[in-house]
């Protein structure tokens, strides 16, 4: 069954989360974003539903935080307070539902990079560890990684250098540039720690685009195979064991402890949810 | 929306950004700065903002540099957090989590620089406010209270303690009912707000019970006319600013 990183949220059910959480981590410019660009239309031609997601998407936080942003007056505890609220509103109004019918989940960075910018920023470890309990271990986390010699040029000549992304917030006395380097390498430093402490995949991203999609290509096939190959094995018993009218009532008998509060006197009238035991669509 | 620069509480223009620091400490616990941090908690209708409001005139009478502070008041998270509450958007985990990040906003902007150029910071509602809510909703205590940890600690936390329909009385007095997340609705404990209220008031009621002793709540009976309740706040408060004379602003 999926878990958390420790604690659970009020009425987060873990038992039927079906689909596959795959994250795609690293630094900026490292290229999350074309590779999830690539990685989508690949596993919908494969047949599996898909739904992405990135930071300060959320319908609660979002605009909120670019707001916040840019005032550049955004306070540092606050700053990792409000990316908590977003990626939480994702978290259980997206990446979960989203789970539990089955989808692959997609997301472009995840509870690391938050943690790295929150430590870079003098956080206590403990403290956004704590917060980040409720989060769901993922399947996979692929980490594009990049050195920093690699990753100026990347910046530097395609988008210039942003504020934030430069850890100006951090660094207010540097230049753009040796803000940036500072802040960046910061951040690739505790990324390889977190690296060794929640078994990232590595990957190098200085190859390019399409070498370094057939990798993840490879690795999430892997990943995929493996379930099904679960599923399959766990079919195959209950088609051998089990007649197809017995098999009816070994639904009834899964089905009847769901249904019992309802026919106990207790019915009244708000029966929604609890339609998910609808027999699973996956291969 | 434009954001200022500089934001006015009090007779304050606060423009410090907080030191770009090596390290932060995990929370600014028992601190050492000049100022001092008062707050003020309870249900709705327990009369404490009334009286919140009677100590800051007393103290501004008597020369000290006074700020006051209100619960879900950042001006870079408000807008927010009024968003959500309007499209219903909150669950317990996120209602937490803006509430705290409206916190940390005032707390990095105000409260904490405040408090180090020496002013007398008075809050209405603070961390046990977030401590009996969340709970209430379901939320994981030691989580909260984790959460939390950034806060500065306060040298008096008052607690105005009445009775739930007491309270129920005062506040239904000038209103028919009661807003949706405050009667705590997204709960579904009644169909009715006033029931929900009830019902959900009284948890937080007892989260703030086992407060009293874990964070050492001062508590004041919120059943007193008001006059004898003030009277007892200020001599608390004159005990804490007696030992810090050189708070006073020179007039």
């Amino acid at each position: 069954m999926r878990e958390t990183y420790g604690r659970l949220l009020p009425e987060m059910r873990l038992g039927d989360l079906a689909g596959k959480l795959i994250v795609i981590e690293g630094t900026d410019g490292a290229g999350r974003s074309t590779q999830i660009d690539l990685l989508r239309p690949w596993l919908e031609e494969l047949g599996h539903a898909v739904v992405d997601t990135g930071m300060t998407r959320s319908p609660l936080a979002g605009d909120g935080i670019r707001r916040a942003k840019e005032g550049n007056n955004l306070g540092r505890v606050t700053q990792a307070l409000f990316y908590a609220t977003d990626f939480v509103d994702r978290l259980e109004n997206e990446i979960v539902p989203a789970l539990r019918a089955g989808f692959i989940v997609l997301t472009d960075r995840y509870i690391y990079s938050l943690m790295a910018r929150a430590i870079v920023r003098g956080m206590d470890p403990r403290w956004i560890r704590s917060i980040y309990s409720v989060a769901l271990k993922p399947d996979a986390v692929f980490y594009l990684r990049l050195g920093i010699d690699q990753l100026l040029p990347r910046v530097v000549f395609s988008r210039g250098f942003d504020y934030w992304e430069s850890g100006m917030d951090l660094y207010p006395g540097h230049d753009m540039f040796d803000s940036f380097c500072s802040y960046q390498a910061a951040l690739l430093s505790e990324f390889d720690r977190l690296s060794a402490e929640f078994n990232f995949q590595m990957v190098d991203a200085a190859a390019d685009a399409k070498t370094v999609c057939a990798h993840l290509q490879q690795n999430i096939l892997h990943l995929l195979e493996r379930d099904s190959r679960k599923n399959f094995i766990s079919r195959l018993y209950t088609d051998s064991t089990t007649a197809p009218k017995a098999t009816d009532t070994a639904l009834q008998a899964v089905a009847a402890p769901v249904a019992a509060p309802s026919t106990n006197g207790n019915s009244n009238g708000n029966g929604n949810g609890h339609h998910h035991h609808a027999a699973h669509p996956g291969q | 929306m434009e954001i200022s620069s500089g934001v006015r509480i009090g007779p304050f223009e606060v423009f410090a950004p907080l030191q770009p620091a090596v390290s932060m400490v995990r929370h600014y616990g028992e601190h050492h700065f000049p100022g001092r941090l008062i707050v003020v908690e309870g249900i709705d209708g327990s009369g404490k903002s009334t009286q919140l409001s009677l100590l800051h005139k007393w103290l501004e009478s008597k020369g000290y540099g006074v700020v006051f502070s209100e619960w879900n008041s950042s001006p870079l998270v408000k807008d927010t957090t009024k968003h959500g509450k309007k499209k219903k958007l909150l669950t317990p985990a996120t209602f937490s989590l803006i509430h705290s990040t409206d916190f940390a906003d005032r707390t990095e902007r105000s409260i904490l620089p405040l408090l180090k150029a020496g002013a007398v910071v008075l809050c209405d509602r603070y961390i046990y406010t977030a401590f009996a809510r969340d709970v209430a909703r379901g939320m994981d205590r030691d989580w909260v209270r984790e959460l939390y940890g950034f806060a500065v600690k306060p040298v008096i936390a008052f607690y105005f303690r009445v009775p739930l329909e007491t309270a129920i009385h005062r506040l239904l007095d000038g209103r028919d009912g009661f807003k949706f997340y405050e009667a705590g609705m997204d709960l579904n404990l009644a169909d009715d707000s006033v029931e929900s209220f009830r019902m959900f008031q009284g948890r937080i009621l007892s989260e703030y019970e086992k407060m009293i002793p874990e964070f050492g709540l001062t508590v004041v009976d919120a059943t007193l006319p008001i006059e004898v309740q003030q009277a007892q706040v200020r001599q608390i408060v004159k005990a804490h600013l007696d030992k810090a004379k050189e708070l006073r602003v020179q007039a």
